[in-house]
């Protein structure tokens, strides 16, 4: 080959597209996510315990015999209908937090700052720091229900029996508003400055300012804020783990916890990767709507070349 | 972001187009302000309290004896610093913050660094697949860790039996894990960023010659120092926060920081109360690197994610 179209060549390789540099981070994923992916599903199928677990290569298969399992023979209903009654109620309890907030600490005034940093404090604090502090302040005779009984109240038990799920929406509602707050901020920046001196041209009331002019600019943010969340909260581990421990109360056993439990308490590893298989079957709805509803490609001039 | 680096600005344009020598800002604020003065206030004063108070009487109770924490005493009695000083030999904790500091900070300079290398090309090449990857990188993100855990760790198992490679119990098996889980996120944010970079620096250093790997190390990286440090700082907190991982392939020596906390949580030998005191001080110091950082970097960090989207 001539040396003019070797260098040719190499000019075309490097000014082209050097996709290689996409594989430390294509190999990672394949092995660490795709791969372990599969190997669940293929899992699910098994009969594994902590003996067959060493040779799960040869373990027996029983086919769909764990989801048959799950479906009749364990708690699995019950823990999808904890996972859904908590995920959207926590959102629809922080929704209305997080625009408030927003709208509130959205115009100067004197101390916003500090408050804006408030209000990012129990965003920021690590899950695990969260569930502790109300797990402290939740025993029986814990902060809680010693400032209760001040006011003649009984508090009562928050983290066992009945209550113990309206203590985790309560929590987590307390460590999630924020989030909301956040995005609903981000969506209040842009609305035209026209928009607002209309309406008051109008003589709008706030209540119909809010209704006519803010909140349908905030349904697009929300929305995807909405199905983050609701995610977020039915995949959520650490909160339920940490405050309530494991194995959990059954008015809190969510999915994740009912997964950990049934594979590492009670060793059922089939049965727990079924389950696992089944709770993204669960996400699998929320998920496609937000793939359907995030642009993958805005403002990128780039790409289509 | 708007170029405006006043905060009350909502965005560069409106305040050039306010005439000049006019009150700018009081009128600004009476024509954008939604909610009544009075409701603002009763909203402000509500959240503030909701989050001042608990968070407040933590800060109080990490400086009382155990048993006054345990009995929820409101009004402290005595206070001490012995929370403090004990909670180091009770449990390992300062072994704990060792690994976590090492385990997060390694996971969050891979990660940052593999995420912009990958989105730079998902940005700046079209080829096959691309939507499809970008597509993955959303759908990953709200992949259950329940469903990984315990193939991860039958296959990090086998390497043991197969390769006599040990991972389960090693600082490396979790850098691996959570580096992998952060970069459906990491690269996400990369992505988003990269898109708002001009392209005509780049295309002028690769008219001077300049190869796209010297372009991406010479142009495209000093520029964008804010999305990196987004994808760095998630990356971080996924590492600190976990606990799921952290439960399962640790070893006491490479126990993370989120695992050692559990142990003050326990009851004591022979059924004595937790200890209540130290539990509230070592998890305000499980917090602090992480406010510390959100308090460097909160301007980049509260673009980012609304710019990423996701937490």
């Amino acid at each position: 080959m001539p040396a003019g179209a070797v260098r040719q060549a190499r000019k075309a390789g490097t000014t082209g597209r050097p996709l290689w540099l996409m594989a430390p981070g294509g190999l990672l994923i394949a092995l660490v996510i795709l791969v372990p992916a599969v190997l669940a599903l293929w899992m699910s199928l098994l009969q594994l315990d902590q003996y067959s677990l060493r040779t799960w290569l040869s373990a027996p298969f029983v086919g769909l015999g764990n989801y048959v399992e799950a479906f009749v023979g364990s708690r699995l209903l019950h823990s999808v209908w904890v996972s859904v009654a908590f995920g959207v109620l926590t959102t629809l309890l922080t929704l209305p937090i997080g625009v408030a907030a927003a709208l509130a600490a959205h115009n100067a005034f004197r101390g916003r700052a500090l408050v804006r940093s408030v209000f990012l404090i129990p965003y920021v604090l690590p899950s695990f720091v969260t569930a502790t502090i109300w797990r402290t302040l939740l025993q029986p005779s814990g902060a809680v229900n010693e400032s209760l009984s001040w006011f003649g109240i009984d508090g009562g038990l928050w983290l066992i029996g009945d209550r113990s799920f309206w203590t985790l929406v309560l929590v987590d509602t307390w460590a999630a508003w924020p989030f909301i707050y956040l995005l609903a901020l981000a969506g209040l920046q842009v609305i035209d400055r026209e928009a607002h001196e209309a309406a008051a041209l109008d003589g709008a009331s706030w209540s119909q300012k809010l209704r006519y002019v803010v909140l349908p600019y905030l349904r697009g943010p929300l929305a995807l804020a909405v199905i983050i969340a609701t995610l977020s909260h039915i995949n959520n581990f650490t909160l339920p783990y940490v405050l309530f421990g494991s194995p959990a109360p059954r008015p809190v056993e969510v999915l994740p916890m009912l997964t950990y439990t049934t594979s590492f308490q009670t060793v059922r590893f089939g049965l727990g990767s079924a389950m696992a298989i089944l709770s993204v079957v669960l996400i699998a709805i929320p998920l496609f709507i937000y793939l359907r509803a995030v642009r993958l490609d805005t403002g990128n001039r780039a790409g289509e070349r | 972001m708007t170029a405006s680096t006043k905060q009350d600005a909502p965005s560069g344009e409106a305040v050039a187009n306010a005439p000049v020598g006019r009150p700018r800002q009081s009128r600004h604020d009476a024509v954008t302000a939604v909610l009544p003065g009075w409701l603002r206030v009763v909203v402000l004063t509500l959240l503030v309290a909701a989050v001042t108070i608990p968070v407040g009487y933590i800060l109080v109770a990490s400086f009382m004896p155990d048993v006054d924490v345990a009995n929820g005493q409101i009004v402290p009695d005595e206070i001490t610093t012995q929370n403090y000083v004990r909670m180091w030999s009770t449990v390992d904790l300062a072994g704990g913050l060792a690994n976590s500091l090492v385990v997060s900070g390694i996971v969050a300079i891979i990660s940052a660094m593999i995420a912009t290398i990958t989105a730079y090309c998902l940005v700046r090449f079209a080829f096959r697949g691309r939507l499809t990857i970008l597509r993955g990188l959303v759908a990953l993100q709200s992949l259950p860790g329940t469903l990984l855990l315990l193939p991860i760790f039958v296959l990090f198992s086998s390497a043991r039996t197969y390769l006599d490679i040990t991972i389960i119990g090693t600082r490396f098996g979790l850098i691996v894990t959570y580096l992998t889980f952060a970069l459906p996120f990491s690269t996400w944010v990369m992505v988003t960023y990269l898109r708002g970079l001009p392209r005509e620096l780049e295309e002028a250093a690769m008219l001077d010659g300049c190869s796209p790997i010297g372009v991406l190390r010479r142009v495209v990286v000093p520029l964008s120092w804010p999305g990196i440090v987004v994808a760095a700082v998630f990356a971080f907190l996924l590492g600190w926060n976990d606990v799921l991982f952290a439960s399962v392939m640790t070893r006491p020596e490479t126990e993370t920081v989120a695992v050692a906390l559990q142990v003050f949580g326990l009851s004591q030998e022979g059924g004595a109360i937790p200890l209540y005191g130290q539990l509230m001080s070592s998890a305000l110091v499980c917090a602090l690197p992480v406010v510390v950082l959100y308090m460097i970097f909160q301007r980049y960090l509260v673009g980012g994610l609304t710019a990423g989207g996701v937490k």
